[in-house]
């Protein structure tokens, strides 16, 4: 595995889930929790005949980011489409439960400068959502993992990571969004049912999976920032990712609440009014929404480079600024 | 149809070592990939190999190309375990090959 230094430079959307993990905390501190030494691979896989991974997908740990635990979870894309099954929810749910153990210690330990010690939790999300050979584990694991979400508020700030090649779709694209905030490359793609999902399901002419621009108009990470479901758009490399997770945990926990999505009666109320904009507006493509919002040549976005597009698009103006 | 698991002892070449770390892992389960676990431990200067694979029928293969790498990279007293989806051999020599570089690399 590549090291430290020589992740940062390289593509978030290219690394592997351990180097990810390696790489978004401060350098040397990594320390992977149930890594493949322990050997925990899924019980259900073997009687399928399917192949089993060591970390069965999902790569747990705990690094620094200066004085501040942080604990990672990193998904592997390439092993079963970095799925959701029995023992990897199990080494996710795990890492919440430690993260909100050790701020209960802190905080006892530590009262005068708790703010600056508090632990975090960084969640880099490749995952179709379940794991469907073990569809009943995985589903329970997306609902345990949505309980530490909740348990995490007000305590342990949780940021999503979204820039790898698989994206983040199924139950998973729920996950994701519950976090405090979610960082995106323009690569990454967060969405409920997958594109080639909706192509099967409603046919080539609703949604051609095919057509990799309109997957990426649709779902991407220019879009999500434009709609504010994703609350900063990095360029693809790790130390891009490191940067903007450093920027967002300088923040104080109050602070970084204004870039929740969903969570509170107010933010559903948001949720709401765009549900009545898309059924008034009835846009047919993404360009159509990003026109309304003040985009007067919506058909360059797509083409713009991260920081022109940063500079120069216009986004949906959230409620409360 | 449950997964096929193979297991070898193969005893070192002349003039074999030690790997150089306590334990290394290298690959990631891909489709037509593997990844491999490296450990050292006390098998009297024999390499002992858990191969587990969805494919049936290359149980000869699979020792070939695991007896190549352990005379040439002249390795001893170590446990290779490989989690593999549908390799071909030669994927699987060279992640063998990559993942003692990196446990070369990372003990420097």
């Amino acid at each position: 595995m590549r090291a430290w230094k020589e992740l940062q430079q390289a593509s978030f959307y290219e690394s592997s889930a351990r180097e990810r993990a390696l790489g978004l905390v401060d350098e040397g501190t990594f320390r992977e929790l149930i890594g493949p030494q322990d050997k925990l691979c899924s019980p259900h896989l073997p009687v399928l005949g399917e192949a089993v991974s060591f970390d069965d997908g999902v790569v747990t740990g705990v690094g620094k980011i200066g004085a501040r635990p942080v604990f990672v979870i990193s998904q592997e894309g390439r092993f079963i489409g970095g799925a959701v099954g029995e023992v990897g929810g199990a080494k996710i749910v795990g890492i919440f439960r430690l993260a909100l153990g050790l701020y209960e210690k802190i905080k006892a330990a530590h009262p005068e400068d708790f703010e600056s010690r508090a632990p975090a939790i960084v969640y880099s999300f490749e995952t179709g959502g379940v794991r469907l050979h073990e569809a009943n584990a995985g589903l329970l694991a997306h609902a345990e993992i949505m309980e530490q979400m909740q348990a995490c508020r007000g305590k342990v700030p949780v940021i999503s990571l979204v820039g790898s090649k698989v994206g983040c779709f199924g139950g998973m694209g729920f996950v994701c969004v519950s976090a405090d905030a979610v960082i995106m490359s323009e690569l990454g793609r967060i969405g409920l049912t997958g594109p080639e999902v909706i192509e099967q399901e409603i046919g080539k002419k609703e949604f051609d999976s095919a057509d990799r621009a309109l997957v990426y108009r649709t779902t991407g990470g220019k879009h999500k920032t434009i709609m504010r479901d994703c609350a900063a758009l990095v360029e693809d490399s790790i130390a891009a990712f490191y940067d903007k997770i450093s920027e967002l945990l300088a923040l104080s926990y109050e602070s970084l609440q204004r870039y929740r999505v969903i969570g509170t009666p107010a933010l559903v109320r948001e949720q709401m009014e765009l549900v009545a904009l898309a059924a008034e507006l009835k846009p047919r493509d993404s360009r159509d929404v990003w026109a309304h919002f003040g985009n007067e040549h919506p058909e360059r976005i797509p083409d713009m480079e991260v920081d022109e597009f940063l500079r120069t698009a216009k986004l949906r103006t959230r409620k409360g600024g | 149809m449950a997964l096929h698991e193979i297991n070898l002892t193969i005893p070192c070449a002349q003039g074999a070592a030690a790997i150089p770390a306590d334990w290394a892992h290298s690959g990631v389960v891909g489709s037509g990939d593997m990844e491999v676990l490296m450990q050292r431990g006390d098998f009297g200067g024999a390499v002992r190999v858990k191969i587990v694979t969805p494919v049936t029928g290359y149980d000869e293969v699979w020792e070939k190309v695991l007896r190549k790498f352990v005379e040439e990279s002249k390795i001893s007293d170590t446990s290779i375990e490989i989690n593999d989806n549908n390799s071909t051999p030669y994927i699987v020599a060279m992640r063998l090959k990559q993942g003692l570089l990196e446990m070369k690399e990372a003990a420097i």
